[in-house]
Order: structure tokens, then sequence, then C-alpha cells
């Protein structure tokens, strides 16, 4: 059964789910601790900013604490501490989760795509590892093949959800490649500096123009770039074509006369102003000069909230996708569960004609030719598989329906099968090999 | 050469045009039509991937089937009317509009202009179209057997002609975009239109590479017109509004760097030229038209 334990940013505050912070190079011992419990057979440790999940394959509650004791051991904390954050599912629920976290559906920004990357770091961990086998194996790999799905079927991805994307994406989509362009930092706050690391330093380097100069040397010098007094914004102006502005000042630091000059200077070159500054930092009526554009905190908002209500829009779509993919994944697994069933069967009834076969060859059959009794042997054959044929499709279709436990079990009873190993056996396990995607059945 | 060929052809092309304009615009509505679902490192979707993945590996490839169709057609056409495609208005828009889609695929890749295919596509098939109701010219063997000077004429014109297309392409599409900027609608048609530098650097080189074959027709034509000399209204007007062309186009090359002309203003500019330029080719097709039984009855056939 599959069971995922685990905290995410909808249960835990920061300052808990910090505590799990699990570079890569301690993933393996994570996960060696994680397989030495008999209750697992599988293991996968998924660790996020916003979510630490084991999942596993296990046999119920053993598996479950077994969980909980090992992520308490990783965090260093008593079990008092964290439990109240823990969640746990099991069987369908925890599928379900599992394919929900690698769509995105569960994710603090909806359909933020990274997740899915992380999600398959911890796959490649686990399988490096040891410690992914081949159910849960499946289980994940068909979680990838729902989220792209949901990625190339419905629009949960699209649009622009943060700040600095739109900002970014706006600047791509005036200037198209960033590289041949100068951007400037009016300002060198906090926000500068987020600005400056989502913009990249433009082919041409970062300036940085701030009142206080040393501030300004300091962050330019950060990002490979030159201050420049805050006297000469008006020819900083003239030479930069992305603009960030977040001074403190409570009134216009750019007016439109100013960039005018500017732009005349420019030769009328396309100069796009980003304004993060409340109180505005860029007079709203520069946007109405050719060839300049401004953008301030709240036009990137309003892109931000149209991006996450198209997005919610969206969530039923996703949703469904989901659902039909649990309901193909629990058909498979139901059919593997009867599987040891059929083997068996198919086993003993073998068995028992090859057995009176070996005897009457032995005896009142001994003058058959080698030919006859390739021949019988192949007859017997086929006998059984046309005899086992009608109970073992009967068997698949009741497990397709959740009734095949049932009639597995008047089977072992009718026929008097042996001891069938269970699933809890501990699987066949996956063995990393480059482009190791398409090695699972789908 | 059996005519039914060339007609086969040019309504096959026709179809083409048309499918892969419909393409284009629906792209440009917002279908996802053959979408990707690559993205970009902000892990938004990459609008211009979705576009060479999508849209423009379909719709280009429609487009380059219809040039390869409708280059055949001129040739055949040429072979049943006896007529050189570079003399006379019959052929001449059809080859602009050859000109200016074979053009529009080699550079869209290095322009980053894909979806300028939007407006190229159905200005071929308006070119295409409107050539059917083009009279064959009825050759002066007199006069143009003497001379290279028409076919030279005749062929930069058309060249210059499919530049200009090209360019105006561009700004009409730069001023969409221009606009969707200016009033902060970041929606489907702003993410799906290239960015707005690249579009106006399309324009400008389109232009400058028209420009000198614009300034070669012109002087053909002034050349040409003295010979003949005493040319009727219609070829005075022509004249003037070619004249008038060439000192729009020139302005805005010339404005650019000088006075900081970019963006909107240009557009503008290339938009009023190119205007021009329809006016000289629509001048030709009234010329042309003044043999309306011949248009009748080609048509006819």
């Amino acid at each position: 059964m599959i069971v995922v334990v685990g905290l995410s940013h909808r249960t835990a505050p920061v300052h808990v789910r910090e505590k799990f912070a699990t570079s890569a190079d301690v993933l393996p011992q994570v996960l060696a601790r994680l397989a030495s419990h008999p209750e697992l057979r599988e293991s996968i440790f998924l660790s996020t900013c916003n979510r630490v999940e084991v999942f596993a394959d296990g046999s119920g509650e053993g598996a479950v604490d077994a969980i909980r004791d090992a992520l308490c051991q990783h965090a260093g904390a008593p079990s008092a501490e964290i439990s109240p954050f823990l969640y746990e599912k099991t069987a369908h629920d925890a599928v379900r989760h599992i394919f929900r976290v690698a769509a995105s559906l569960d994710s603090m920004v909806l359909g933020e795509p990274q997740i899915l990357g992380q999600v398959k770091t911890a796959y490649d961990a686990a399988v490096a590892a040891g410690t992914l086998g081949t159910y849960l194996g499946r289980c994940v790999h068909r979680a990838f093949s729902v989220a792209k799905k949901v990625r190339s079927e419905t629009a949960l991805g699209a649009g622009l959800v943060s700040i600095s994307s739109v900002a970014v994406d706006l600047a791509r989509q005036i200037f198209g490649d960033l590289s041949g362009h100068a951007v400037l930092l009016v300002g060198a706050g906090e926000m500068a500096e987020a600005a400056a690391k989502s913009l990249g330093r433009g082919g041409k380097g970062i300036r940085v123009c701030n009142r206080s100069m040393e501030r300004g040397a300091a962050l330019a010098k950060a990002f490979g770039g030159e201050a420049a007094p805050f006297t000469a914004l008006e020819d900083e102006l003239a030479r930069a074509d992305v603009v960030v502005t977040s001074t403190g000042s409570p009134t216009f630091v750019v007016h439109a006369d100013m960039v005018k000059r500017a732009m005349k200077k420019r030769r009328g070159k396309t100069l796009f102003f980003i304004d993060i500054a409340v109180p505005r930092n860029v007079d709203p009526a520069v946007h109405k000069i050719d060839n300049v554009y401004v953008f301030n905190v709240d036009d990137l908002e309003q892109q931000v909230a149209e991006g996450l209500k198209a997005r919610q829009a969206e969530v039923a779509a996703a949703e469904e996708i989901v659902h039909k993919e649990l309901h193909d994944f629990e058909t498979w697994s139901r059919g593997r569960d009867v599987q040891p069933t059929v083997v068996a069967l198919r086993a003993k009834t073998r068995a028992v004609f090859t057995a009176e076969l070996e005897r009457s060859l032995g005896g009142r059959l001994k003058h058959l030719a080698e030919g006859d009794r390739a021949a019988l042997a192949q007859m017997l054959d086929s006998a059984v598989n046309k005899l086992l044929h009608a109970p073992t499709t009967r068997l698949k279709a009741a497990a397709a329906k959740d009734e095949g436990a049932d009639l597995a079990q008047v089977l072992q009873h009718l026929f008097d099968l042996p001891e069938l190993p269970t699933n809890d056996a501990k699987p066949e396990m996956l063995e990393a090999t480059p482009g190791d995607d398409e090695r699972l059945p789908q | 050469m059996l005519p039914w060929v060339a007609d086969v052809l040019f309504f096959a092309t026709a179809l083409i045009y048309l499918v892969a304009s419909g393409l284009f615009v629906a792209y440009l509505a917002g279908a996802r039509v053959f979408a990707s679902d690559e993205r970009m490192p902000s892990g938004e979707i990459d609008i211009a991937k979705e576009m060479r993945a999508g849209t423009t590996r379909v719709a280009p490839l429609l487009l380059l089937v219809g040039v390869v169709l409708h280059a055949a057609q001129i040739v055949v056409s040429s072979f049943v009317l006896h007529v050189c495609p570079v003399e006379g208005m019959h052929f001449g828009m059809s080859v602009v509009s050859v000109v200016a889609c074979a053009t529009y695929l080699a550079m869209r890749g290095r322009y980053h202009i894909d979806v300028v295919g939007a407006f190229v596509a159905p200005l071929a098939l308006t070119f295409l179209v409107a050539s059917r109701f083009v009279a064959v010219d009825a050759p002066e063997p007199s006069l143009r057997m003497r001379s290279a000077i028409l076919p030279v004429h005749v062929t930069v014109n058309l060249l210059g002609d499919a530049l200009f297309t090209l360019a105006f392409a561009a700004a009409v599409a730069y001023l969409v975009q221009e606009n969707q900027v200016k009033k902060k609608r970041l929606g489907g048609v702003f993410l799906r239109l290239p960015p707005l530098d690249a579009l106006d650097q399309a324009e400008h080189k389109f232009l400058l590479a028209g420009f000198p074959l614009l300034t070669i027709g012109i002087l053909t034509g002034t050349i040409w017109a003295r010979r003949v000399e005493g040319g009727v209204g219609a070829d005075v007007g022509r004249a003037l509004f070619g004249y008038a062309t060439w000192l729009l186009f020139a302005a805005v090359l010339f404005l650019r760097p000088a006075a900081g002309w970019r963006g909107r203003r240009a557009a503008y500019g290339t938009i009023a030229g190119f205007g021009f330029a329809v006016v000289v080719l629509i001048l030709y097709l009234l010329k042309s038209l003044g043999g309306a039984g011949d248009t009748v009855a080609w048509l006819a056939r």
C-alpha cells in the first residue's frame, strides 16, 4: 500500500519547514535510514522549500509510524514538536496526493512548474539509493505523466504569476533578447537587488544610481556593475534600456521632461521603466512619451492577479485528469494484487498435469517415440492454457472492479493453493541507468 | 503546357495561403493550435518556443508549400500565356506576393518575426487573387524587344514591393503590439506577437533592403518614360506616386538616425509609404483594366 507522510506550506509554518532542509548530499543517508525500516519496501524523499514528504510502499500503520520516526529524527526534533504538522495519507488518498503534487495542484503558487523537476530529482535520488521498486516507481512515473498532461491539456501553468516574472517577461516582450541591453537600478534597496537578480545583468552590464554612492557601489559590485552618482540620473537614463526604480523618495524621481531630454540623447531608442517603489518614483506622464513604457507595482500586481485567476479556472480540468489517471493506476494496481493467485493456479495445474504425464510416460506409455512424447506434452500445455483462460480473465476483470480479493480467496481455497507470496514481499528494485524515463511499463 | 495545370496550381496555392492565414490568425486570436508545453526558466509558457514548436512549424510549412506551388503556377502560366513574368502587371502582383512570402520564410527565425506570417499570408492571398483579375498586357514588341530597361524596371520594383510588403506587415504588427503595451493589456495578443524591438528592427531592415531597389526602379522608370514620351494621365500619376513613395521611405530612413524617429512614427511612415506603393500598383491595374475585353476574355477562358 502506498503511503505519504509529510508536511507542507498548508500545514506547517516556515520555521518548522526549515528544520527539514535537506541538501542533495545527505539525501542518500536519509533514504538509507528509511530503507532500514522493514515496514518500508520502497521510499522516496521529497524536499522543497514548501514541502517535505516521504512517499513509500509499506504495510499500513507500521509504515506510517516508521516514516514519522524517520522524519522526526531527520529534523532533530522530538515527535511532539513535529507531529502536529504532519499529515498522512494512505492507499487511494496517497496516490491522489502524489499525482496532485507533481501536477502542481497542491503548490503554493498554483501551476508552478518547478515542483515536477523536484519530484524527478527525488525519484532519481531514490533510484540511485536503491530504495525505489517497480510499484512505487510506477506510481511516481504515472504522476509524471499526469503532470505532463495537465501542462499540455490545461492552462494551469499559463499566465504570469509573480511580480518578478511579469517584469522580466515584459522586458523580454519589449526588447526580445535582454542580452544586448543595459539595466539601470535607481535606488539600491532590497527590492532593487531582487529585481537585479531576476533581470540578470543584461548584456551591457548593470549600473546603479543611488543617493548614497557607497550603498550603490556595494550593490553594483555584487552584480559586477558600476555605480553612478544620483545627480547623473539623466545621463544614465540616456544609456540604459531597462530602468528599475525603487527609491524611498516621497515624490517623483523621474519626471517627464527629464525623460524627454534623455530620449533625444538616445535617439528615440526604447526605454522601459519598472517602478516598484511605493510611493511611485516615475511620473505616470512618462508613459505617454513615444517609445517609453512605465509599469508600476499596481500594473504588475494586476497581471499577477489575472494570471492566478486564469490558473484557478483551470483547476477543475486538471483535477479531472488526476481523477482519470488515478482510476487507471488503481485498476493496474488491483490487477497486480491478484497476479500471485493467477501464477499459483497455473503452476499448480501445470505441475499436476506434468506429474501425471511423467508417470504415464515411465509406465504404460513407455513405448512412445520421442516425437510422440513431445506432441503429448504440447497437447497438455495447450489444455492447461485453455482451461485457465476463463478463470484468469474473470479474475482480472473482477480485480478491476475491486472484487478480485474475494474471488482470489475462493480460488485459493478450492484449488488448495499454497501460501501465496503477497505484494508485501520486497519488490524488484529499479536500477539507475541513463534515460530511465522509458524504463517502466506505461 | 495545358492551361488547366495553371488553374489547378492557382487554386491549390490560394487554398494553402487561406489555410496558412487561418492558422496564423487563429494562433494570434488565442487558439492553442498545435501548442507545445515548452516553458521559460521562470516557468511560464514560452510563447516564442510554443510558436516554434507549434503553429509556426505547421503554418510556415504550409506557406512554404504555397510558395512552391505559387512559383510553379507563375512559370506554367507564363508559358501558357506567352508572357514573361517580369513584364507587365498580370504577374507583377503575383510575383510580389511569392517573393514576400519566400523572404518572410527565410528571415522569420533571424528577425524573430514568426507571427508576422499572420499579416504576410493574407496579403499574399489577396495579391494572388487580385492578379487573377488583371489583364495580361499585350506586349508591344517594337518597343520591348529593343530595351532591357523594362524588365529591369519591373523586376526591381517587384522585389522592392515584396520587401515593402514585409516592412508594412512588421509595421502593422508593431502598432498592434505597441498599443497593447501602452494600454497595458498584457494578455494573449501581447504574448503572441514578437517583441516590440524585433518588429521595429525587422521593419527597418526590410525598408533598408527595399529602398535601393525602389531607387533603381524610379530611375529606370524615369528613363523609360522619357523614351516612350508623352505618357497618358495615368502614367504621370503613377510616376508622381512613385516619387512620393521614394521620398516618404527616404524620409523614414533618414529621420530614424537623424531625429530618433523610431517605433510608432517609423511604423506610420512605413505604412504610408506602402500605401503609396499600392496606389502605384493600382494605377497599373487601372491601366491594365483599360483593356477590359482582354480581362473578361481571359477570365472566361
